[in-house]
């Protein structure tokens, strides 16, 4: 049985091996309540969200919970093992990049303006207080919907205990296959039409996609796609236009994705390297 | 595609234990509107409908193409196509709860045989389905809608009329229409007789209409429990109807029209996919039933119409009053003025008022202390309700047989009964009612 619901912009899908109308039901309404409840308190575009508390807070320190600490503690391991191209902070250069498919490049100015505003080593991170200073914004955007399709899949496997699978938007994870055999998914591809589905069978585990999407400026003939190098604030040169990544959890498999990408030219020698299954698509 | 077995590195390690670290802590506890002589005219229109809240939408082109063979042998022919997506009200009332449907395909809860199947979701993805259900998750506070709904309408009207002897005129019209779970066929005649000089006409029409009803998913045994999914087969219904008319000249500046109409359905005229809530004494939801309507409807309506040339302008105003034995009684008053701006341009401005009572069987919502009536639906389109609408229409001609029109218009549908003072449902919005947006642009030719 599948239950489907809206949410973090994408159509998201539990799917679950069982015949009892009342467990999909149950099962269905605690996705969905777990994926609401992730984006409501992460949500940079929600008035109420911790993310919005923590980037209004003018510098002072604010207390988190567990949850938002364990999560500030993943972004920093990120920002390490990445050598800082991985930056929740990073969602600053919005003020100046806008994806919109133009060739519209932002001036050296309005770059170097922005700079100073980016960069997790000047945030303090003293549990339970996190100290964000003015004009500094977290952005959990590239973490939140990996996260939530674990979380969604450890709720979802509690409630019902059979074979489960969930995809929000393309990003998925199971935790075993159905009786009958593994499960089969198809992930678009961005970038690519329709007809480039990637058609994979998945036992248990997870796959993630990064890629550039719409998102790009084009100037001169070079395309820059929406994948920031934040050493330099400008985009990172030859990423793929998609990396598909398979892991154990959605987030590993999220942060190999991304990871991949922020290595441009070298993706693919990069994922050879992690050992990992992955499906790289460049122009 | 790479399999490589090695030792993973420092950075998949660390990787894997921030996951493992991250994961392994604590989580914290989706109506229609209605409305030309000339040797052939051409009339081409593109309808644009839009709900309010991502509810239904539509594209909708039409080609009306009307050819005079003289002494007034007229063949018209229209065709139009409908494409509809968006959220379509369900019939439950919004909770204070999460509320989880299933799509109206949910026909079974017996696995699809053999291994997986594949279907591609809304969103293009192929994914694995076990059984033929999909389930949608409403949040609190929100009117239930199905995400999934969306269909496709092609109709084909053809007609033609000419005189039968001095002062009297017939005319016969065939309807074909498709939609992915409706088919409908239907024929009228009419007969028109003028005299006192062509100052007054009598008419009567006849009309029949037969229509395959195929829910998706099979027609559900109305006012069973919503999970059990019981449904049946197809389903069908036939309309039988009849009109008279006076036409009168009233003076030089004034024609008037008065109609009578009668019409009776028979066999499904429930809506397969309507559901009702159940709450207990405290508001809360203990589930749904099918909604259930009686098997036949009559319904009288009489129309009252004016068209009144004043300095230049023609005003047009009508009321309409119309009663069924389903307890819904209907009063309309229209009006629209056609204001001739000079070198071809004019402009309508459109006012629309319309109130209705509630069907006898309608109810926002059943209790579950009260005995399950024989008769259910909380359609919305069967309850109490004031509508009107606003608009305006702006048309230019080009070289005396070309006119370009843009029409724009609003439609705001409030519901009287809204709210409930049971405790779990205070607070909500229970019917929230409907606004849509009209844009219509059209290009007409006159040969």
């Amino acid at each position: 049985m599948a239950a489907s619901f809206f949410a973090m912009a994408s159509p998201c899908e539990v799917l679950l091996e069982t015949r009892d109308l009342g467990l999909a039901r149950a099962a269905g309404r605690a996705a969905a309540d777990e994926a609401w409840r992730i984006e409501a308190k992460f949500s940079r575009y929600r008035r109420d969200s911790v993310v919005t508390a923590i980037n209004g807070s003018g510098g002072t320190p604010v207390a988190v919970d567990a949850e938002t600490g364990a999560l500030l503690d993943f972004a920093k391991h990120c920002y390490q093992l990445s050598d800082g191209r991985f930056d929740v902070t990073s969602g600053v250069l919005r003020r100046c990049w806008r994806f919109d498919g133009s060739d519209r490049l932002p001036t050296a100015t309005a770059i170097a303006a922005v700079m100073p505003f980016i960069g997790f080593d000047k945030i303090t991170w003293n549990p339970p207080f996190v100290t964000v200073p003015t004009g500094m914004e977290l952005d959990f955007g590239g973490i939140g919907k990996e996260y939530a399709v674990d979380r969604v899949l450890a709720a979802v496997t509690a409630t019902s205990g059979g074979a489960v699978l969930v995809n929000f938007g393309g990003d998925l994870a199971a935790n075993r296959p159905p009786a009958d055999g593994p499960w089969r998914v198809g992930i678009e591809r961005p970038g690519t039409d329709r007809e480039a589905v990637l058609l994979l069978e998945l036992e248990r585990g997870a796959l993630a996609t990064s890629g550039d999407t719409h998102r790009f400026l084009l100037r001169d003939g070079v395309r820059y796609g929406h994948i920031m190098d934040v050493r330099t604030g400008w985009p990172v040169v030859d990423a793929p236009r998609s990396v598909t990544v398979a892991a154990g959890t959605c987030i590993e498999a999220g942060m190999l994705a991304t990871f991949a990408m922020l290595n441009g030219a070298g993706a693919e020698s990069f994922l050879d390297q992690q050992g990992t299954r992955y499906w790289c698509l460049r122009a | 595609m790479q399999l490589k077995k090695k030792s993973p590195t420092p950075l998949r390690l660390g990787l894997m234990a921030a996951s493992c670290a991250l994961l392994g802590s604590p989580g914290a506890e989706a109506q229609s509107v209605p409305d030309g002589e000339q040797p052939l005219l051409i009339d081409t229109g593109l309808l644009y409908y839009k709900e309010d809240q991502g509810r239904v939408q539509t594209i909708e082109p039409v080609v009306r193409l009307k050819k005079d063979y003289g002494d007034e042998h007229v063949l018209g022919v229209t065709l139009t196509y409908d494409s509809l997506t968006g959220g379509s009200p369900n019939g439950a009332i919004p909770a204070k709860k999460v509320q989880t449907f299933a799509t109206p395909s949910g026909t079974s809860l017996k696995p699809v045989s053999g291994v997986p199947q594949t279907y591609t979701t809304p969103s293009g993805q192929v994914v694995a389905a076990l059984a033929k259900i999909t389930l949608y998750s409403i949040q609190p506070g929100q009117l239930p809608l199905d995400p999934n709904f969306h269909d496709r309408r092609i109709a084909a009207d053809v007609s033609w009329a000419q005189p039968i002897a001095t002062n009297t005129n017939a005319s016969i019209a065939g309807h074909l229409s498709n939609e992915l779970d409706f088919d409908s066929a239907a024929v009228n005649g009419a007969l028109s007789h003028d005299f006192n000089g062509k100052n007054t006409t009598v008419s009567a029409g006849l009309n029949a209409e037969l229509d395959a009803v195929k829910p998706i998913g099979g027609a559900p045994v109305g006012g069973t429990d919503y999970t059990q999914l019981l449904k049946g087969g197809n389903k069908s219904k036939d309309v039988l109807g009849g009109l008279l008319g006076v036409t009168q000249v009233m003076s030089r500046h004034w024609v008037a029209q008065l109609n009578y109409s009668y019409d009776k359905s028979n066999g499904y005229l429930t809506d397969p996919y309507k559901i009702v809530s159940v709450v207990d004494g405290t508001g809360a939801e203990t589930g749904y039933r099918f909604e259930n309507r009686p098997g036949n409807r009559t319904r009288q309506s009489a129309y009252f119409g004016n068209k009144v040339y004043i300095a230049g302008n023609v005003l047009d105003v009508s009321y309409r009053r119309s009663k069924d034995d389903w307890g819904i009684q209907s009063n309309t008053i229209d009006g629209r003025l056609h204001i001739d701006l000079g070198n071809d341009i004019y402009l309508e401005p459109h006012a629309r008022w319309y109130h209705q009572g509630a069907a006898d069987f309608y109810h926002l919502y059943l209790n579950q202390a009260d005995p399950l009536p024989t008769y259910l639906s909380a359609d919305p389109r069967l309850a109490d309700f004031k509508a009107t609408t606003f608009g305006v229409k702006f048309g230019v001609g080009f070289s005396g047989n070309t006119e370009l029109s843009l029409r724009v218009e609003q439609y705001q549908q409030k519901p009287t009964d809204t709210s409930s003072a049971l405790a779990g449902l205070q607070g909500l919005d229970l019917n929230p009612g409907l606004k849509t947006i009209i844009v219509q642009l059209g290009w007409r030719y006159d040969y």
